[in-house]
């Protein structure tokens, strides 16, 4: 299986080439054309060792809001953008189209201050939806799609937690 | 012995006294917020109340509130914790009010000694040395400044019923001075529903070292040694340890029983802490009482086998001090990292949100004191403490080199925490060889950072495989914020677990 991914960490950005086989009692990796033994495991929901050659490596990851990978090992932190194979047929690269009814969801804990739209309104996609004020910063909260906003739950001044339901955007 | 206690707290600390609690065979109540319910202090509990919202004013510092609770849950005893109420004479007043007892000193002790300036007059009158500065709060700014201008700057401002570092400003110069002043009063406005603030003048580059009293019912009073609490940021501690690396065996005998005759003087009762500033001569001054269990207490209990939350219940139950303990030395290092929901690398703001996954050390000489879970999360109302981690070991060197190990396998993802400051603190080389004073982290922080540890070799291609195989285990779902990849088998997941499998012997 090949992959595409786009890193950024301490030693900047760049793209990678990754192709994953497995031979008779070894398995190997193909990373940017140079072939290495590798071997990983998911040892929880949100952890993956990786042993390289023998060097083991323990690997934290979560999805960030962006939809980008984040991941720490040890001291250091990364952020990946996997362009899959499976996903390349028929995808515009960088904006992938959702179907169907979205919940809007809080980022994180904060107050909504403003509303920029109503229900009813038809949206664009990455049009702003409404504001959340977090820790001093104000946050624009985007519409993943283009459609209408079939139902506005947050009100201006309200207190939200994070993964709270913001708006349904249809 | 007490049947069933109020828990006038929340977080870590509510956490700590209900275990000691539990292993007492009493029951636990624990209150709280609206945005507390799924805290682990109200999961862990026997008991628990809703105290109204997420402000603590409306909360917990309700008095009234707490002692409807203790009296409908039938409470025969209340512990504050630390922070809150815990220095609040009006507390223990109204436990006493409502048959209750309070485990902590009499109200009147704590007026005595808890607010600063009447702990100065107690030290100047129990002939403890002070640092100079005013004993009484100043009622306005003017009249301050004027006070401020005699004494010769830099001066501090700290607010009367302070702690924590809140209400507290130095102040370097004159033309800083009304700003400082207003932000004094009105954080140790918003923090203790007290404005009122003294001055105090301001030594430079001086170390923080306490002493943990003990004194019970029956008039005895012991001290059980020193922490050195020096590393600080804006005031506030950062790490602690026991013992401290400069107090010799006569300064501690000193400086034990210059707290214990102020403990004597002020007729306190249970657990409480005389803060020192202490010179490069070695000299101390006395700074204030905490009139109350402190946040850093683990080191102490780590280095004299106590369990001080259980001495402070035996104590209000009217149990007596053993006589040997007049003479405890501690045995061993022990050293106490707090963790905070803060991000070191944005003005250490701080960063609440939901603890999507975490790994916590463990291992011979680590304890993690703790109020947090993966799946919580953390709340933006109160103090962002998420852990405290505490090493112990035979040394000073053994416990750093622990700490630092334990650091490493600590790992919490979703928010962001201030681990990345310890390992700077514990590789510091002033650090290591205890040269540290109450403005040494300050000014390292000023420093340019050193350069980042490069990642080891390998560390970048195991980043693309692990990153590669998450993916594709989790792209059917790829919602911000979600706790993992579903289960949902792919290719490459049964491929890593048939290999797994294959490896074994």
């Amino acid at each position: 299986m090949k992959f595409e991914i786009e890193l950024s960490g301490p030693d900047g950005k760049k793209k990678h080439g990754l192709e994953f086989e497995r031979k008779a009692d070894a398995s190997s990796v193909t990373i940017d054309g140079k072939a290495m033994n590798a071997d990983a495991v998911q040892v929880s929901p949100n952890a993956i060792s990786v042993l390289l050659e023998g060097q083991s490596f323990e690997i934290h990851l979560t999805r960030s809001i962006d939809g980008k990978i984040k991941l720490r090992c040890g001291p250091h932190e990364f952020s990946a953008e996997v362009i899959d194979p499976r996903a390349w047929r028929g995808r515009k690269h960088g904006a992938m189209e959702v179907e169907g009814r979205q919940e809007i969801v809080a980022p994180m804990p904060g107050k909504v201050v403003r509303l920029l739209v109503a229900a009813g309104d038809a949206v664009g996609a990455g049009q702003g939806l409404l504001v959340v004020e977090a820790m001093k910063m104000q946050n624009e909260i985007r519409s993943p799609k283009n459609g209408r906003v079939e139902r506005m739950i947050a009100k201006e001044g309200q207190a939200v937690n994070a993964g709270e339901v913001l708006a349904w955007v249809e | 012995m007490f049947k069933k206690i109020l828990i006038a707290n929340r977080g870590e600390i509510a956490v700590r006294i209900l275990r000691a609690c539990r292993e007492l065979g009493i029951q636990t109540v624990a209150v709280y917020s609206d945005v507390d319910r799924a805290s682990l202090h109200v999961r862990l509990a026997d008991e628990a109340y809703h105290i109204g919202p997420a402000p603590s004013r409306e909360s917990y510092l309700r008095i009234d509130k707490l002692m409807d609770v203790a009296k409908k849950s039938g409470c025969d005893a209340v512990h504050p914790g630390y922070g809150f109420l815990a220095e609040n004479p009006a507390l223990p007043r109204a436990c006493v009010h409502a048959g209750l007892t309070f485990i902590g000193p009499s109200a009147e002790a704590m007026e005595a000694m808890g607010s600063k300036t009447a702990g100065k007059q107690l030290a100047r009158r129990a002939e403890v040395p002070t640092v100079p500065g005013t004993s009484e709060p100043v009622e306005n700014s003017e009249e301050a400044q004027a006070l401020a201008q005699n004494m010769g700057y830099p001066i501090l401002l700290k607010a009367i019923a302070g702690g924590g570092g809140k209400g507290m400003r130095v102040v370097p110069n004159d033309a800083a001075f009304a700003g400082a002043w207003r932000d004094a009063a009105s954080e140790a406005m918003n923090a203790f529903g007290d404005p009122r603030v003294f001055i105090e003048k301001y030594l430079v580059g001086p170390r923080h070292i306490e002493i943990q009293i003990f004194a019970d019912v029956h008039g005895r009073c012991v001290s059980l040694g020193e922490r050195e609490c020096s590393v600080q940021r804006r005031h506030q501690k950062v790490v602690e340890e026991a013992p401290s690396p400069v107090v010799t065996p006569e300064l501690r005998r000193k400086m034990g029983e210059a707290a214990v005759r102020l403990g004597r003087a002020g007729g306190y009762t249970n657990a409480g802490t005389v803060e020192f500033l202490v010179d490069a001569d070695l000299n101390f001054y006395f700074l204030e009482v905490n009139a109350r269990l402190q946040v850093e207490h683990p080191v102490t209990e780590q280095v004299t086998n106590l369990d001080l939350v259980k001495l402070q219940i035996a104590i209000a139950a009217g149990h007596r001090l053993p006589f040997a303990w007049e003479t405890i030395t501690p045995r061993g290092h022990a050293m106490e990292v707090r963790l905070y929901a803060e991000d070191p690398d944005n003005n250490f703001f701080p960063s609440p949100g939901k603890i999507i996954s975490r790994h916590a050390p463990t291992g011979p000489g680590i304890r993690l004191d703790e109020g947090v879970y993966e799946g919580w999360t953390v709340p933006m109302d109160y103090d962002p403490l998420l852990s405290k981690l505490i090493a112990w070991g035979n040394s000073r060197e053994e416990t750093i080199a622990r700490l630092r190990r334990a650091l490493d396998e600590y790992t919490i993802m979703g928010i962001r925490t201030n681990v990345s400051l310890f390992r700077r603190i514990l590789t510091d080389p002033e650090f290591v060889r205890g040269e540290i004073h109450t403005k040494w982290l300050d000014e390292v922080l000023a420093r340019p950072r050193p350069p980042a540890v490069p990642p080891l070799q390998g560390t970048e291609q195991a980043v693309l495989i692990a990153a590669a195989l998450w993916h594709s285990t989790s792209s059917d779902h790829a919602s911000p914020g979600s706790a993992g990849p579903q289960s949902s088998p792919s290719r490459w997941k049964m491929e890593g677990r048939r290999q797994h499998m294959d490896h074994k012997p």
